[in-house]
Parts: C-alpha cells; sequence; structure tokens
C-alpha cells in the first residue's frame, strides 16, 4: 500500500474544496474538504446522514452546490451531470440503480454514453468482461433479473464503461450479503491495481473501506473530522469506538 | 360479413392515426411522468402548418398569387413546425417548473393551459373557421380482396402510421439516443448520470412527440377539417394510451387499435352516435379491471 500523497509533488486528481449542500434550512455538508491522488483509493467513512452520497451527488452535479469548488486535475469541474462524465468522473451510484428493463449489454452501452468510437466502446466492454465474467455470460438478460450482487458488478462496470478518471462509488456493500461484498471488494482492489483507476468510494461499511483504500476521510454531520492513512484510522481507538464496533476497552 | 371486413379496416386505419397520437403522449409520460394535455395543440400546428403551405400562403409575398408546394414539402415542413413547437413549449412552460419541484402535477395543468394557449393563438389570429385541406390525399374507394370497400385515404393513413411506428422502434431500439431514451423512461436522473444530457434528451422526445401528434393532424384534418379545437379529438388517443397503460409503446399502439376497432365495428353494427359511448365504456372497464392497462407497469398515481 503505497501513499501517493507522500509522494508530495504531484498535484491531486480530484480535489474537493470547502463543498457545501444545502436542502432546503438543512446543511447537508458543511464546507468538507479532501484530495484524491492519481492511482489511490481514497475511502469516506462515516454513519447514516453524515452527508457522503450528498457528497458523491454533488460531485457528480446531480444535486446543486451551495459552495466550494472541485477540480479534477486542477481546472474546475463542470457542474451538470453530462458534463461531469464527458469530463471523467463516472459514479456507480447507492443502491446500484441499474436500467431494469435494459439487458446487460445496454447497460454497458449507456453507461459508455460520452464516448462515440464504436470500437473503443466495443474494447471497453470486453475490459469489463473480463472484470466480470458473470456479466458476460448474462449479458443478454434483463438486468432487472440479476441477483443484488450482480447487479452491483454491472452498477461499476457501467460507471467504467466510459472511461473515468476516476471512479465514485457510493455504498456498494449495501444490501449484500458479506461473501458478495468480499467478492466486490476483491473486485475493486483489482481494478485499483490493474486498470490504475483511481478510486473515491463512501461507505458504511468502515472496516471493509478502509482495509481496501489507502487513505480515508471520516465524515460526521457534514464535516470532515478526521483524516489520515487507512492503517492507522483502523487502529485508531476512536474510529475503533465509534464505527468499527469497539471490540474491547 | 362485407361490413364486418370493411369495418375493420376502417378501424385499424382509424386506430393507426390515434397510435401516432397516443404514442406521443406515452412517450412524454414515461420520460417526465405527466400527461401533456397541449399535445392536441402540437396536432393542430401541424394541421395549420401543412394547410398553409399547401395553399402557397407563405410565399405569396414572393410569388404572384403564391405557390403551393406539394404535400411531402408540406408534410415535412409540418413535421418540423410541430415538432419545434413542441419543444418550445416545452422549454417555455415545462423547464421552469421541472426544475424547481419534482411534482409532476404542476406539469399537467402547465400542460392544460398551453393547450388553451395554443388553440386561442390560432383563434385570435386565423380565425376559427372551419377550413378544408386542398384535397391532396387520394379519396377513392378500393376494393379489398373483392369482399369489401375502403377508401384509398384509410388505406394511405394506416401504412404511413406503420410506417412511421416501426421507423419509431428502429430509432429507440438500434440508436444511442433510442438506448438514452429508454434508459430515461426507467430513470431520467440515473440516465443523466450516465452523461446523458437530460435537457437535450427531453427536447429530442418533444419534437418526437410533436412530429408524430403532426402526421395525426394532417391526416384528421383531411378526414374531417381544420379549425383550432380539432386537438379535442387528442382525448380518444388519451383515452388509448390509458388503455393500453400509460408510459408503455406497445401498450399506446395496442389501446389505438382496440379503440380504432371498437369505434368502427359500433359504428358498422350499432349506430355512429355509440362510438363515443364504447370508448369511454372500454376506459372505465379497464381502469376498473386492470388499472395499470393492459402493459402498464406501476400502479402508482398517475397524474
Amino acid at each position: 500500500m503505497q501513499n501517493a500523497a507522500s509522494a508530495g509533488a504531484e498535484a491531486p486528481i480530484l480535489s474537493v474544496r470547502n463543498l457545501s449542500v444545502n436542502y432546503g434550512a438543512i446543511r447537508a455538508l458543511k464546507g468538507a474538504s479532501l484530495d484524491v491522488y492519481r492511482g489511490e483509493i481514497v475511502a469516506v467513512i462515516g454513519a447514516n446522514g453524515a452527508g457522503k452520497s450528498t457528497m458523491m451527488n454533488a460531485i457528480m452535479g446531480d444535486i446543486a452546490r451551495a459552495g466550494g469548488e472541485i477540480l479534477l486535475g486542477g481546472a474546475p469541474l463542470p457542474a451538470r451531470s453530462y458534463q461531469v462524465v464527458g469530463a471523467g468522473v463516472s459514479l456507480a451510484p447507492e443502491g446500484r440503480r441499474v436500467f431494469a428493463p435494459l439487458t446487460v449489454r445496454e447497460n454497458l452501452e449507456i453507461g459508455a454514453f460520452p464516448l462515440s468510437d464504436r470500437s473503443e466502446i466495443e474494447e471497453q466492454m470486453q475490459r469489463v468482461f473480463n472484470l466480470f465474467p458473470r456479466l458476460e455470460e448474462r449479458r443478454s438478460q434483463y438486468a432487472g433479473t440479476l441477483s443484488g450482487g450482480e447487479q452491483q458488478m454491472l452498477a461499476i462496470g457501467r460507471a467504467l464503461m466510459a472511461k473515468p478518471k476516476v471512479l465514485l462509488l457510493d455504498e456498494p456493500s449495501l444490501g449484500l450479503a458479506p461473501i458478495i461484498i468480499s467478492e466486490i471488494f476483491k473486485e475493486l482492489a483489482l481494478i485499483n491495481r490493474t486498470l490504475g483507476m483511481t478510486i473515491l468510494i463512501v461507505e458504511q461499511n468502515a472496516r471493509k473501506a478502509l482495509l481496501l483504500s489507502n487513505r480515508a476521510y471520516v465524515l460526521q454531520t457534514g464535516n470532515i473530522t478526521m483524516e489520515g492513512a487507512s492503517g492507522d484510522l483502523l487502529n485508531n481507538p476512536e474510529i475503533e469506538e465509534a464505527y468499527l464496533g469497539g471490540r474491547k476497552k | 360479413m362485407e361490413t364486418l371486413l370493411q369495418q375493420i379496416i376502417n378501424g385499424l386505419s382509424l386506430g393507426s392515426v390515434y397510435a401516432l397520437i397516443a404514442v406521443g403522449y406515452s412517450l412524454v409520460y414515461s420520460i417526465l411522468l405527466f400527461s401533456n394535455f397541449a399535445h392536441g395543440g402540437f396536432l393542430v400546428i401541424g394541421g395549420y402548418v401543412c394547410y398553409f403551405f399547401l395553399g402557397g400562403y407563405f410565399l405569396s409575398n414572393f410569388f404572384e398569387g403564391g405557390v403551393g408546394t406539394n404535400i411531402w414539402v408540406a408534410a415535412a415542413a409540418a413535421l418540423v413546425g410541430a415538432g419545434l413547437s413542441a419543444v418550445i413549449v416545452e422549454k417555455l412552460a415545462y423547464k421552469p417548473i421541472r426544475e424547481r419541484t419534482p411534482v409532476t402535477l404542476y406539469m399537467l395543468i402547465a400542460s392544460m393551459g398551453m393547450n388553451i394557449v395554443i388553440e386561442n393563438i390560432f383563434v385570435v389570429t386565423i380565425g376559427g373557421r372551419y377550413r378544408a385541406l386542398p384535397s391532396v390525399i387520394p379519396m377513392k374507394p378500393v376494393s379489398v380482396l373483392g369482399v369489401a370497400t375502403t377508401s384509398q385515404f384509410d388505406l394511405l393513413a394506416l401504412a404511413t402510421a406503420v410506417v412511421f411506428l416501426v421507423g419509431l422502434q428502429i430509432f429507440l431500439s438500434r440508436t444511442k439516443w433510442g438506448l438514452a431514451i429508454r434508459a430515461a423512461s426507467y430513470n431520467l436522473r440515473t440516465a443523466g448520470l450516465m452523461g446523458v444530457n437530460v435537457n437535450r434528451l427531453i427536447s429530442l422526445v418533444f419534437f418526437v412527440a410533436g412530429m408524430l401528434a403532426a402526421i395525426g393532424g394532417i391526416f384528421l384534418s383531411a378526414r374531417y377539417t381544420l379549425y383550432p379545437q380539432l386537438g379535442a379529438i387528442t382525448t380518444k388517443a388519451f383515452v388509448a394510451a390509458v388503455i393500453g397503460g400509460l408510459g408503455s409503446l406497445p401498450g399506446a399502439v395496442a389501446g389505438s387499435l382496440i379503440l380504432g376497432l371498437a369505434e368502427m365495428l359500433a359504428t358498422g353494427f350499432v349506430s355512429s352516435q355509440f362510438r363515443d359511448l364504447i370508448v369511454f365504456v372500454l376506459l372505465i372497464v379497464t381502469l376498473i379491471v386492470r388499472p395499470a392497462g393492459l402493459f402498464g407497469k406501476s400502479v402508482g398515481e398517475k397524474v
């Protein structure tokens, strides 16, 4: 586990600065900042309602920002969803949200919407099929007929289809059996290693997320309250108490 | 027997014109989850554009006496004109609403308003009188298999509707934007997360719906006459879309054919005064037996 942040010279590929989001009078994010460096896996952990999904949706332009800025490779990230995807950030959303009445193949094709070169799309689809052979077996099946784990694979594969520079994952473990979660997380490590994919993941399953990631941030009621190398956070008694079930005292 | 076959052909012809209109209702419903009651307005716009192009009124400033265009040019202009007006109506009336609230009921109400606006623009500017389209669509009787007679007009309407419905199906199933529309009809926001420009997609859907309505407008104004309230006839197409299941395109087509057949069979075997009664009886029975419609998926609240 190398820490790209300590490499120093390189600027972060994705930089979120003082991001705030309001839902009416409720301030869901109150100036959260984080950096993601090329090739890293960064996790954001936090309880239900801490603002994790809000942060993802705000980066994607799916909900409006109230303040702050988001930079991709040093340039401001556009505000509208379709421009964000075109710029190189894709999301596998919370709850998977695959297109149930479309086939697996069509789901992947729609993921490649910003690409126009037919052969490039086919190439990328083959890459996704290599990562998830199960999707290739079920390519002609309707996405709605897949199991939860397969749907999560499809959601991740679909996000990869646009050839993102940064892959965002919102609660990939949600509603899945522990054995399936392990499989998904193994796959994520592989995507990071073999494709060199930069990943920002938000997770309630803090232990899994910390084991997977290089660095992590703790989000608490709209504020980043702690950050550090994932290994350190894993052994931090405060984190253990609050997010890892606090085994011993 | 003769009457039966004849009325079946007439019913299919009428139903196919309903289908063009009903599909427009369903397309818009599937993406934005409201019934666009300004749809009749698009139909009327298509009818008038065709009428004025055929009469050469647009060119009369440039040519002595005016030169009427042929039906192909007039129809193309009608399709584009109605398509663009549908896009404009969406931008003017629905976009400001959908950007502020997820409650689709407000768009439904706005669409009723836009229908009145379009109707009255015609009443105020060119008057409410009935106009007959120049006889550009052949109406001669044709004998079918020697046992029944129908008109060239009915066969032409049927053929045109089939061509456009098949074309729409090919567009939806084979093209990139067609795939995007199918994805968006399942979940618009998620489609946006895939990099689809949602506003452009909605404009495209309205353009297509407006175009299809214009074809309906041309055939209906040739069959009956053209007047600003002709759009009211889309009520029947709307009923057909509801019977088939709002938001489902196969449902819209099936519902339209059922309705067209029911109307024509009622006319042939009972009395033409029973046509509308049959239509609404069918609607009520469907809503009682299968509230989501024949091909409908959700039984949630529909507006």
